[in-house]
């Protein structure tokens, strides 16, 4: 059911099938990630709930006397994970409904789903010390985040002109892209043209890695 | 045949109804023609002349930029046949892999990236040559919507919803359609309604290409005489859009079962274009005469439900992109099906 060992924590379903993978995985923030602020939103709970989340799993680990040997089953390993995931999604949930209304307003159903979503994408993954767990977290999640916000902020600018961020003394918190505004790419707000924008950044990163790749060899 | 022999047959294929979409429009189509295959050619020479080297010459991106130009309404800014043809050729073609790697048709790809981008714009109609009265500028299919919004079902054709509403037909309507009702069909006890012969000959708004149908046939025929395309997923397209239309399309105008004026619908909006022009795209459509067959039927149901029951006026564009999802499927199960029977016969 699970990769062994410290490895990313995903469904069979999921490795075997990546359409599940990037409807389960990516949809949601896809969706969500139309403007810059709610995919730094997405992008905070993503990070929060990977470090806490791989941090948990780990003291788990410790706690049962054999760091980095899980004592328990490869599927009950991935329903831990999944229970973990979703009391800190429901924890972030309710700390944003708290900080922050409107955001919480805008992420709406989509943000409980950060845990589909860390399971989907592998981001949580488990490491037998809590320290390395944290950073390990925290390097794919970052990882994770970033794409995110860069993919808003390409559908932000070119499919409404705008990019909205936090508002901040006399600035309101949007900046407004005079040229798009008037007649955006509408296309890249649907949950398509996120997609699109998705798979192109993938490619782009994918082929920056091969020719780093190429260049070590 | 070679692909670049059947790219540019295909272009051929489309001389009539563009130069009659020029002739009805003028300069402003001439321009949105010329850009869009100016953006198609740049682009494809940007993305192919470092790696491939010139591929212009297969004719491929010529077509793209001509079909998506054809599809477009003739008062549309210039930027917007432009991006469509660059989303075509760039996104839909070049991204995975070029020619005969596509899985979408690369001018319906760009064609309805901008619908759902410019939905406004892509509105932007013009009146065709010599039609000056207020309204000639809305297509009639678009006039139709909004003639049954506006006031609900009327017991009565699409023509004569659009007639009880004012749409301008020309003049030469009325003297044509009144000249055939009394010497042809009048000793019959029939009447063709006002505006058949606009809608036939394509003397009305619409997409630059698409207006004039008996033109964009008369191109069709070329390809279908060269063995450029067959015409299973055509005539069984065309088919099942007109036997729904027949059969359920009356129920919005009020007019019941059975008489939902298919020849209105197949007349009008760009269906017959992309069902020749795009539709049996060798590329993107089934390697196999029943799979042809079975994606026409395919695509004739959802452009009917795309066109009566959706928020697009047209549907051919989008149902097509739909269609080139499922062709590989169709293949695919086409192939075991057949060599199931195979080895049941060899049993």
């Amino acid at each position: 059911m699970t990769d062994a060992g410290s490895g990313p924590i995903r469904p069979a379903a999921m490795r075997e099938a990546p359409a599940v993978l990037l409807l389960l995985g990516f949809l949601p923030s896809v969706v969500v990630a139309v403007r810059v602020v709610d995919a730094l939103w997405m992008a905070a709970g993503v990070l929060l709930v990977s470090i806490g989340s791989a941090v948990a799993r780990s003291l788990l680990d410790w706690s049962s006397g054999s760091p980095g040997a899980s004592t328990v089953g490869q599927t009950a390993r991935w329903l831990r994970a999944l229970v973990v995931s979703s009391l800190l999604t429901a924890a972030f949930e309710a700390a944003l409904l708290a900080v922050a209304p409107a955001a919480s307003a805008a992420l709406g159903i989509y943000a409980p789903l950060v845990a589909v979503n860390l399971l989907a994408v592998g981001t949580d993954a488990a490491s037998p010390r809590p320290l390395r767990a944290a950073l390990g977290a925290l390097h794919k999640g970052a990882w994770y985040a970033a794409g995110l916000v860069v993919v808003a902020f390409a559908r932000e600018v070119l499919g409404a002109g705008t990019i909205t961020l936090f508002p901040a003394g006399g600035f309101g918190g949007t900046i407004v892209v005079s040229a798009l505004l008037d007649q955006p790419v509408r296309a890249l707000g649907l949950a398509g043209g996120g997609l699109l924008c998705m798979g192109y950044l993938a490619a782009a990163v994918r082929a920056v890695s091969a020719r780093k790749t190429g260049r070590s060899t | 045949m070679s692909s670049a022999r059947m790219a540019w047959l295909a272009s051929l294929g489309l001389l009539p109804a563009a130069a009659w979409g020029l002739l009805l429009f003028g300069p402003p189509a001439a321009a949105v023609l010329v850009v869009s295959i100016a953006a198609a050619a740049a682009c494809e020479l940007a993305v192919t002349l470092p790696r491939h080297g010139y591929t212009l010459s297969d004719g491929s991106a010529f077509f793209t930029g001509a079909l998506v130009a054809l599809m477009m309404p003739p008062a549309v800014p210039l930027y917007v046949p432009a991006v469509a043809s660059a989303f075509g050729i760039l996104v839909v073609k070049q991204t995975f892999g070029g020619l005969g790697r596509n899985w979408m048709n690369p001018a319906m790809g760009g064609v309805v990236f901008s619908f759902l981008s410019w939905p406004g714009l892509m509105s932007r109609w013009a009146a065709p040559l010599g039609s000056a009265a207020a309204g000639a500028e809305v297509p009639p299919l678009e006039a139709l919507r909004a003639a049954l919004a506006a006031s609900g079902p009327r017991d009565v054709t699409p023509l004569g919803v659009l007639g009880r509403a004012g749409y301008p037909f020309s003049p030469m309507d009325a003297s044509a359609v009144g000249w055939v009702n009394s010497h042809v069909l009048a000793p019959l006890g029939a009447a063709l309604p006002q505006g058949s012969f606009d809608i036939l000959v394509g003397h009305v708004a619409g997409s630059i290409g698409a207006t004039c149908v008996p033109l964009v046939v008369a191109g069709a025929a070329l390809l279908l005489a060269r063995g450029v395309i067959r015409w299973h997923l055509p005539v069984f397209y065309l088919g099942t859009f007109a036997l729904l239309s027949l059969v359920f399309g009356g129920l919005g105008t009020g007019q019941g079962w059975f008489a939902g004026g298919p020849g209105f619908h197949l007349l009008s909006g760009n269906l017959v274009l992309a069902a020749f022009f795009a539709a049996p795209d060798p590329v993107t459509s089934p390697l196999t005469d029943t799979g042809r067959l079975a994606l026409g039927i395919i695509l004739g149901v959802l452009t009917f439900l795309l066109r009566f029951f959706g928020s697009l006026a047209d549907g051919a564009a989008a149902a097509i992109l739909l269609g080139n999802c499922i062709s590989p499927l169709l293949d695919r199960w086409l192939e075991r099906r057949k060599s199931r029977v195979m080895e049941r016969e060899a049993a």
